[in-house]
């Protein structure tokens, strides 16, 4: 049969697997949930931040991410977006984990920068607000940076 | 890299779509292969069936939420196969065979 294909079917053979590798690349994500949760929970932090204990602000943040590191090696790969498949290793690469752990470290220094300007201005419950705004670039930006993940790992292959 | 071994199994398109889905993933939702492929569950149960026959497919049935569901997970002799059909579709385009092709 090998010798009745012709370079050109083989160029359509080619096509359609380069689609169906680009269709499970779509399903590079991580759960909405995912996002919500992390923008309410930093929220809530920032909260009881502003309430001025700082035991219950310690337990608060010990809570937050411990409930944090039981959930993200599950979801952090990207991998498992839904129950419907699960992405090969291979092609979803291994920058999702490592990017989001980065920005959030990053948007924890921009809370605090964000609360210590706030306070400084005499705005009340500065690190709230501060939650606040990095909670919206958490559910704004979060989906984005996937975005960006789905598109390194298509050129990856084209 | 991978020997070019062209695959009669694989090489029908309903089948090499379903290997491609297969190959890019470590298992799949039998609802999903047939939502994306617009295929029936009778037409994509042959498909599997045919594949599973060559050990080119395990098909699993966990059971999740009370549901009864059904995935399919490429095997190592079918990823093998696959790899060796790309790379032997490269050689007929003339082109040198990509790491990305073969499941990357």
């Amino acid at each position: 049969m090998e010798q009745h294909v012709t370079p050109l079917e083989a160029r359509a053979a080619l096509d359609a697997i380069e689609r169906r590798r680009m269709r499970v690349i779509d399903e590079i994500d991580l759960p909405r949930w995912y996002w919500w949760g992390l923008a309410i929970g930093w929220i809530a932090l920032g909260f009881i931040t502003d309430l001025g204990h700082p035991w219950v602000s310690a337990a608060a943040t010990f809570a937050f991410g411990a409930i944090h590191s039981s959930v993200a090696p599950r979801v952090l790969s990207g991998r498992h977006r839904t129950g419907q498949l699960s992405v090969s290793a291979r092609v979803a690469g291994r920058d999702t984990p490592r990017l989001v752990l980065a920005g959030l470290v990053g948007l924890a220094g921009v809370t605090i920068a964000g609360a210590i300007a706030l306070q400084a201005d005499g705005a009340g419950h500065p690190v709230t607000i501060a939650s606040i705004f990095v909670a919206l670039i958490i559910v704004l930006g979060g989906p984005r940076l996937l975005a960006e993940v789905r598109r390194r790992r298509g050129r990856a292959g084209s | 890299m991978t020997a070019a071994r062209f695959d009669e199994l694989i090489h029908p398109s309903t089948r090499l779509s379903v290997v491609a889905l297969l190959a890019a993933a470590d298992w799949v939702d039998f609802a999903f292969i047939r939502d994306e492929l617009d295929l029936s569950d009778s037409a994509l149960s042959k498909q599997l069936s045919t594949l599973e026959d060559a050990g080119y497919v395990n098909i699993e049935r966990p059971v999740s939420d009370r549901r009864r569901r059904v995935r399919a997970r490429l095997t190592k002799t079918g990823r093998a196969a696959f790899e060796g059909h790309v790379a032997a579709l490269h050689q007929i385009v003339g082109e040198p065979a990509r790491a990305t092709m073969q499941g990357r």
